[in-house]
């Protein structure tokens, strides 16, 4: 910045103020000729329009790849996400199904070791199946309520920045959502519906959407009035349109951080519904894990620790992974 | 100003309406037997059930049920009496011993995490890649990573077993006891404003306005202190009546793991006791303070920055 | 009837980690005692009692004696009413119990000992009860102002609280409407009244109607229904407890019914100065009780806690004067011989509660309001329920429970332990264990027995299968689908069916409801089995197996849980008349208790030769503790066990040593 400022500022550069060809000339020694020579007019030539090998995604891609940490965490998440499949595969667990698991009195709490890898819980049933187990089962639930929140989020925020007479509804649903904690619609649903994964991924949906939708919404308010909107709506181009091919592409990076941050939050969720019972307990899950781990961790660390590193895991890299893809995703920083 | 204040006013009042509207139809939608411990249910018949609904109101039509609510709500401002968390008590009676402590803690923690969290953000941005900066977005990450749960715990454990710091919250002592709620309190919060704080400073810094004022050879210290910060405040004060207002409703986690008196979880203590009028009471609280945050947070805003005519806008200034 | 019920999937499971083993020492005594005295004039009827202090121990401030008490409940157990006449539940009223006081008290044995009341007798057979009250004895306020005394009017007024609909919602009246004459006619008296009416009724009616009567300001009379030679046992019970009832007018009745600690009166050994919701309570001891005799404490300190982990931590800390230890930590004390505590593990005495596996004769399928006839029709025949009676090594189970000794919460009879005593001193249970043939051992499960359920299990399978059942029958079991204590104890007792009884008879299958058993599992039928415990309401048999009789609208579970009504195999329905006659004759001896409790004692070896329920277990945890245990109020009924009266208590806390050392000076107290 600062050798930049004494640039601007310009006092040891000499100052060319004159541009014409002789100036030009006085400066590089060189003559007129020598310098400009006079092109020849094609018709086909002049209606050429300039073209560059940019492709989109490519960029998005290779500014991705730029961002290391990023990089090294996904790939890392990854690795997990599909070793936690070998992990519950007969390849490393005699288990099939987690309804198959055995109880063992002798093992109870048992520290890692060669028969229990990541030891054993309360009443000596194997925790490495588990915590692999519930791992897909979060990263299943965190995934589609973060794609169902942004499926619908997108939908209902071009349509609530599009069409002016349905703003004063959403701004009403925004507020009612908004201004009572999510706890008590969860808590509401939970006795009078029920706890089961279904229901919980579609309540999530149901009270996170919105969110995108204004972020989505207040996009559409800063392109939809630009001019070239504008003109696409005097030249009769239809509503869906317009949204789909001309406003949703500026869109992508936002809604690839909504997604990716959508993750952690679904796990953390999850976490706060298990401690408050809103969890069904027959369905394992890495919230589950760290509740009951709570209150055991004191004389048995093994039993937090396994699942509090795989989701502060999961966390990390959407946190990362999504800064740098939405980064990456806008195209004013492709070059 | 004023005329855009009041339509602002009117338009959170339906708002309040609509969301408390909404929770006492959900509640009504329950069951019955809800109504009911499970004591009860065994230990009345049928017949006695239905006195005890009608005694209370419980099985006339919804609507005549909300019209009365709404009747004794504003002519009385009555909310009528807990059943379950404690018997017989005046809503608000039971509320208001609870306001105070989780107001006292949360604004407590508020002060520190903002003491603390801005600085951090502003020497973050300002050492922009420099160590403090890697810490302290390490930090950030930290926080974020870690489920609050498992966070909690392990303050819980240090405090507790390192510092031999109270591990429940005492009336009688509440300087010591105080310490652990607060500092988990605050934990999450630093790390949000520290990273506000950055991310706006940092946005800031390549505006053109900050390229002018070095060109015009305004210090770094400057810059920073009279420019950016400014401009980073202004979108930090529309969140900070939410948050402030919300940190009054105390956290349901914290104040349930160190035993602390608060609001935190009464709201779902009461949903699961089927506390109806409690619950209702609640919603009501919260839906004004939401509201009412988002509201100041505007108005605070326009204050900050001068440029923001909120009247033009018609409330559309999120 | 229905009275005190301890839900044992709701409150144990849910809220109390009922996985407490541990304690290296098997040498511990099983803390049942085989030979308490049959107290004069607790038992007998027509004989009166003369008073005596309500225990021996004169107030010796030892020097190794804890002052100041420091108790933990958890959060989810705070109290919701200060009333006691309108608590139903065991979180108010083991608060309350130190308060107010009533008649009668127990003492450490379970023997009923003067209360308010210094002495009581009954001479027609248990028609007609009166009770002396003591003089001097004074209401307060939380102060320990003196506000007035306690008279025998006061009984009325309470009793008039509890019966009238409009004051206290018909909550605790089933126990007097049931015994007390007159009592239900006031009741619907009452209800018929608009509210205003009902709530100004003062006690003339109540005198009119009701058979109880102030005979002086000394001298309560209650007449009840019929001979009931067990009915001062209920007046240990809040339902019986008295209310002022200038403190009635001066809070009106709606400020009465929600009184708090500030405004009501007490008269018991405490006063609680001192509320905070859902963080501590506060008791120091009442200035102007009557019992200057009992030992008391200088405070009594309650701390809300958040879970048994940190009540664990509190302990560790010194800041809790006893913990009952979750399943980890006792764990880690047991396996370590150097940790600190490891002397210290104690197992505490069993709580009063006896659980059973109750088989539900109608059921409905899991998705339909149909019928299940598989499981209907499995259930009702007889070498299937046997198969699964003898064909169960409750074991695993029970280490649920109590993983170090868990034979210790084997339990064999419907009945609960210590709930009353032959004259020569015999437990009834031990009774009725003799008359069913089981010898409780600490070694292995004696009702296990391999070769009688593989034969019930061919002869059941067989004739099953001749009425279509299918195999293996599904065993629908629910438990709350947030507590993983349940899901755990469910996992355990599934693997257990399995390994006992193999795979191709019964299947455990364990679902999960949202929020509440009796909306979701009772009224639509869908549960197989239920896992309940019952503690007892008043000293008598008939409240345990009155609960379980063909035909009766008063027999709780037969009603509400398993459907007896509705059986329809002729063969079954024989043994369950044959079962509620036998039961019904017992009732009906009033003149000796010995040949009442032998008759009921028939009757329950009846049910359980016939495997009409599974009895399963009882709750006997480990803990840390600076309190004996023997010492405190042992009672299998009513609300007096909770009392912080005549503890012994040592500054140190007591060892595993200690403890063996207090239950053998206890077994050998027990007769005397």
């Amino acid at each position: 910045m600062k050798k930049n400022k004494k640039m601007l500022a310009g006092e040891e550069t000499p100052v060319v103020n004159d541009i014409s060809a002789e100036g030009l000339a006085a400066v590089t020694g060189q003559s007129e000729a020598e310098l400009f020579s006079f092109v020849e007019y094609h018709p086909e030539e002049a209606e050429r329009i300039g073209y560059s090998e940019y492709s989109y995604w490519k960029s998005v891609w290779k500014n991705f790849l730029k961002k290391k940490s990023a990089v090294i965490m996904l790939v890392v998440f990854l690795a997990v996400f599909i070793f936690s499949f070998i992990a519950i595969s007969p390849l490393c667990t005699k288990y099939r199904h987690y309804t198959e698991l055995e109880s063992n009195k002798k093992a109870r709490f048992t520290t890692p070791n060669k028969d229990y890898w990541f030891g054993a819980d309360n009443i000596g049933r194997d925790y490495w199946y588990q915590v692999w187990y519930a791992t897909q089962h979060s990263v299943m639930l965190a995934a589609i309520v973060g794609v169902g929140e942004v499926v619908v989020g997108v939908i209902m925020g071009l349509l609530w920045g599009y069409v002016r007479k349905l703003d004063r509804i959403f701004t009403e649903i925004y507020n009612i959502i908004y201004s009572v904690p999510t706890i008590i619609y969860m808590t509401l649903i939970a006795l009078m519906i029920g706890k089961t994964f279904m229901i919980m991924c579609v309540s999530l949906i149901i009270f996170n959407w919105i969110y995108t939708a204004k972020n989505i919404r207040n996009l559409v308010f800063m392109y939809r009035d630009r001019e070239y909107n504008l003109a696409s709506r005097c030249l009769g181009t239809k509503l869906g349109t317009i949204l789909l091919k001309n406003i949703l592409p500026y869109m992508i990076s936002v809604i690839i951080l909504r997604m990716a941050l959508a993750i952690p939050q679904t796990i953390g969720m999850e976490t706060t519904l298990a401690y408050l019972g809103l969890l069904d307990v027959q369905e394992p899950a890495l919230g589950l894990l760290l509740r009951n781990s709570r209150e055991q961790f004191a004389n048995y660390p093994h039993i937090l620790i396994f699942p509090a590193v795989i989701v502060s895991l999961i966390t990390v890299t959407f946190y990362l992974a999504g800064n740098a893809f939405s980064d990456a995703a806008d195209p004013r920083n492709h070059v | 100003m004023l005329k855009y204040t009041i339509k602002r006013l009117l338009q959170s009042l339906l708002t309040v309406f609509i969301v408390v509207t909404i929770v006492f139809l959900l509640l009504r939608l329950m069951p019955n037997d809800y109504y009911f411990t499970e004591d009860e249910l065994i230990k009345l018949t049928d017949e006695q059930k239905e006195d005890k609904l009608r005694a209370a109101g419980l099985l006339d039509p919804t609507l005549t049920q909300l019209g009365k609510f709404y009747k004794n709500l504003l002519t009385k401002g009555d909310l009528g009496t807990s059943r379950r968390i404690s018997n017989g008590q005046p809503v608000w009676e039971l509320i208001g011993e609870k306001f105070g402590i989780s107001m006292r803690l949360g604004l407590i923690a508020l002060g520190i995490a903002l003491l603390i969290g801005i600085p951090m953000g502003i020497l973050q941005a300002r050492y922009k890649n420099g160590i403090f900066d890697h810490l302290g977005t390490a930090y950030t990450i930290f926080i974020n990573a870690v489920p609050r749960l498992v966070a909690y715990s392990l303050i819980y454990m240090l405090g507790v077993k390192l510092f031999k710091l109270p591990s429940m919250y005492s009336i009688r002592d509440p300087g010591r006891s105080s310490i652990l709620p607060i500092v988990c309190l605050a934990v999450g919060s630093i790390a949000s404003y520290a990273l506000w704080m950055r991310r706006y400073m940092v946005d800031d810094l390549t505006k053109d306005y900050i390229k002018l004022a070095r060109i015009k050879g305004v210090s770094t210290r400057g810059i920073m202190f009279k420019h950016v910060m400014r401009n980073a405040f202004v979108p930090m004060a529309q969140n900070l009546p939410v948050t402030f207002l919300l940190t009054i409703g105390g956290s349901l986690l914290v104040e349930s793991f160190f035993a602390v008196p608060g609001m935190g979880p009464l709201l779902t203590r009461a949903i699961t006791r089927y506390d109806t009028n409690v619950v209702q009471a609640l919603v009501l609280l919260y839906s004004v303070m939401g509201i009412l945050g988002m509201f100041l947070g505007d108005l605070l805003m326009s204050v900050f920055d001068p440029r923001i005519r909120l009247a033009g806008k018609g409330g559309e200034t999120r | 009837m229905k009275k005190l019920l301890a839900f044992v999937l709701a409150a144990a499971m849910v809220f109390t980690l009922t996985a407490c083993g541990g304690g290296s020492t098997p040498t511990t005594e099983a803390p049942k005692t085989t030979t308490t005295a049959a107290a004069p004039g607790t038992t007998a009827s027509g004989q009166t009692t003369a008073a005596t202090p309500e225990t021996t121990a004169p107030p010796a401030p030892a020097a190794n004696e804890v002052t100041d008490w420091v108790h933990y409940l958890t959060q989810v157990n705070e109290m919701e009413t200060f009333n006691i006449l309108y608590s139903q539940a065991n979180k108010e009223l083991q608060v309350l119990t130190n308060c107010i006081d009533g008649l009668l008290s127990n003492d450490n044995y379970g023997n009923l000992v003067p209360g308010l009341a210094e002495k009581w007798e009954t001479t027609d057979g248990g028609k007609t009860w009166t009770f002396h009250l003591r003089d001097g004895v004074k209401w307060v306020d939380v102060k320990g102002t003196e506000k007035a005394d306690v008279t025998a009017e006061d009984f009325l007024w309470g009793l008039e609280w509890v019966l009238n609909f409009h004051k206290n919602e018909a909550a605790n009246t089933s126990m007097p409407i049931e015994m007390i004459q007159g009592a239900g006619d006031y009741y619907n008296y009452t209800k018929e009244l608009d509210e205003a009416a009902g709530k100004a009724l003062g006690i003339d009616k109540l005198k009119e109607m009701v058979g109880i009567e102030a005979k002086d300001a000394k001298t309560l009379v209650y007449t009840c229904v019929d001979k009931l030679p067990y009915f001062d046992t209920l007046t240990t019970y809040n339902c019986l407890y008295p209310a002022a009832p200038q403190l009635i007018k001066d809070l009106g009745v709606d400020g009465f019914k929600a009184c708090t600690n500030e405004n009501m009166w007490y008269c018991g050994p405490y006063v609680m100065p001192t509320f905070v919701r859902e963080n501590e309570k506060v008791m120091t001891p009442n200035p102007l009780y009557w019992n200057k005799d009992c030992k008391r404490f200088n405070s009594v300190t309650y701390k809300m806690v958040e879970s048994g982990a940190q009540a664990y931590q509190m302990y560790e800390n010194g800041e809790l004067s006893y913990v009952e230890l979750t399943e980890d930590a006792l764990l880690t004390i047991h396996d370590n011989i150097n940790h600190q505590f490891y002397q210290n593990l104690v197992e505490a005495r069993p709580t009063k509660y006896s659980y059973q596996i109750h088989l539900n004769w109608n059921k409905n399928m899991e998705k339909s309001e149909d019928p299940d006839t598989n499981w209907n029709t499995a259930v009702q025949n007889e070498a299937f329920r046997l198969a699964l009676y003898y064909g169960l090594d409750a074991t695993p189970y029970l280490e649920r429970t109590n993983s170090i000794n868990p034979l210790k919460c084997a339990n064999y009879c419907y009945t609960m332990s210590q709930l009353v005593n032959f004259s020569s001193g015999k437990e009834y249970t031990e009774r009725v264990m003799e008359l069913i043939g089981i010898t409780p051992s600490l070694d292995n499960y004696p009702r296990y027995d391999a070769a009688k359920a593989e034969q019930y299990k061919k002869q059941a399978m067989e004739e099953l299968a001749a009425k279509g059942v299918t195999f293996p029958v599904l065993m629908d079991y629910y438990i709350s689908g947030s507590s993983t204590t349940a899901a755990d104890t469910a996992f355990v007792f599934g693997e257990m069916i399995k390994k006992n009884l193999g795979d191709d008879f019964v299947k455990l299958n364990t679902l999960t409801y949202v929020s509440s058993l009796a909306n979701e599992v009772r009224k639509p039928r869908k549960a197989s089995i239920y896992i309940n415990g019952w503690g007892a309401d008043y000293g008598d048999p008939q409240n345990y197996l009155g609960q379980e009789t063909y035909g009766e609208d008063n027999a709780y579970y037969s009603i509400s849980y398993v459907n007896t009504n509705d059986i329809t195999e002729p063969e079954l329905i024989e043994i369950y008349k044959e079962f509620t006659k036998m039961v019904n004759d017992a009732k009906n001896i009033t003149d000796d208790m010995d040949k009442r409790y032998e008759a009921y004692a028939q009757a329950e070896a009846f049910m359980l030769k016939h495997a009409l329920c599974i009895p399963w277990y009882k709750n006997v945890s480990w803990q840390l503790t600076h309190v004996n245990d023997y010492s405190k109020i042992y009672a299998p009924y009513g609300i007096q066990t909770n009392r912080f009266v005549n503890w012994e208590t040592s500054k140190d806390g007591y060892t595993t040593a200690d403890y063996d050392t207090f239950a053998a000076s206890y077994e050998a107290g027990a007769g005397k």
